[in-house]
């Protein structure tokens, strides 16, 4: 639902879920929209008690909604975007303290672009010991969209499917459509896979789905517009790319981040598709394990092997 | 369709947004923000493409953005089916 707009009053771009306890450090998640916040209480809860949880919300940034919905009256950059980040993790740090065990940014999707835009726009002892990135494509020009704002129809539809999926706790799976059908042909023919999945109601109309499917490709068009003219720097700290097992791109182990991974990257992947990591608890189980820990050592436990 | 009144609107999206939560009409309250209904933005965009359909008119994309009540929503749809009437 479209958020009031308030051009009086800063965004609120920070949720804190908990605070970390006494020498422990926490984890900041940025979370880029397109699913509702709240899904990250699943990594919250998955992760050590002790470790703070906050999540730096892009939906709580007008301009960021007014990209998508009129990107002609748009002058909105990455690098303001940053900006805002910037404040919010250093206004949280200083509320907080910096004497803990140090922290881990977790980016999903476009999230995992400005938690790594974020990071290196922090001074040295500010960053966050790794920045961890959730099926997010690098900003690289490997994945860059040259042809004006076009992007594969097939791909987007495939991931449209795996979008509405999502919102139900449902599967769908694309029928093959005919070659040479438009764009119209093909939400028909989708609209019926997902009804027959569950994904959408019977009696959802195709005036209904069409909406909806624009606002979706908005949003990823903004994306590509905001990343086009962005030249990341290369990574100072260690990043981790988790991705979907269903993944957004399934070939790319690293999707793009090698090129930028100046301390190097590893990659793992976690149960379900780009949109359920964030849902399954399953998927929040195994991100959580993979997110370094930020525990001081006393609080470790060390199992010793049975005997 | 032809020239909407804010009223007619009105009781259309009440109507819609009422089936769509299970509830009775009355118990929507036109001056509620949307984002404080019970409903996500997949809802709500399904909604907002049925309208385009029934009006006859496509809705400005920042349409629910700026007009984030279905109070708000209505008077101003009504001024576009207005607009769009007094051009056709």
């Amino acid at each position: 639902m479209a958020r009031r707009p308030d051009a009086t009053s800063p965004p609120k771009l920070l949720l804190r879920h908990r605070d970390a306890a006494p020498g422990a450090g926490t984890v900041y998640a940025v979370h880029p929209g397109a699913l509702p916040v709240g899904l990250w209480t699943g990594l919250s809860g998955a992760l050590p008690p002790e470790t703070g949880f906050a999540v730096l919300d892009l939906g709580a940034v007008p301009e960021y909604g007014e990209a998508a919905l009129a990107p002609e009256s748009s002058r909105l950059t990455i690098d303001h975007l940053i900006d805002l980040l910037t404040t919010a993790y250093r206004a949280d740090r200083d509320r907080t303290g910096a004497d803990d065990a140090g922290t881990v940014l977790v980016g999903w999707s476009f999230g995992g672009v400005l938690a790594h835009g974020l990071t290196e726009r922090l001074e040295p002892r500010e960053r966050p010991l790794s920045v961890v990135l959730l099926d997010s494509i690098a900003p690289t020009d490997a994945y860059q969209h040259t042809e004006g704002d076009e992007i594969d129809p097939s791909l987007v539809l495939r991931w449209f499917a795996m979008f509405l999926g999502a919102r139900r706790g449902a599967e769908v799976r694309p029928s093959p459509v005919p070659d040479g059908a438009d764009a119209e042909a093909a939400l028909t023919v989708l609209l019926a896979d997902a009804i027959g999945a569950g994904a959408l109601p019977p009696g959802t109309p195709l005036s209904g789905v069409r909406k909806l499917f624009e606002a979706y490709t908005a949003g990823l068009l903004r994306n590509n517009r905001l990343t086009a003219p962005y030249r990341p720097a290369p990574a100072t700290v260690p990043l981790v790319q988790i991705k979907a097992g269903d993944s957004l791109i399934p070939t790319d182990p690293t999707l793009g981040w090698e090129e930028l991974a100046g301390r190097g990257i590893s990659a793992h992947s976690a149960p379900g598709d780009h949109y359920t990591m964030l849902i399954r608890p399953d998927a929040s189980q195994a991100i959580a394990g993979l997110v370094p820990p930020l525990r001081p050592a006393h609080l470790v436990s060390t199992r010793r092997p049975s005997p | 369709m032809g020239k909407v009144t804010a009223d007619e609107v009105q009781k259309w999206l009440i109507d819609k947004i009422a089936e769509r939560l299970g509830e009775q009409p009355s118990a929507i309250p036109p001056g509620q923000y949307f984002d404080e209904l019970d409903m996500d933005s997949t809802e709500a965009l399904i909604i907002a493409g049925e309208m385009e359909s029934w009006l006859g008119f496509e809705l400005g994309t920042t349409a629910l953005w700026y007009h984030p009540t279905i109070e708000a929503l209505s008077a101003h749809i009504a001024e576009e089916s207005a607009r769009h009437g007094a051009t056709a």
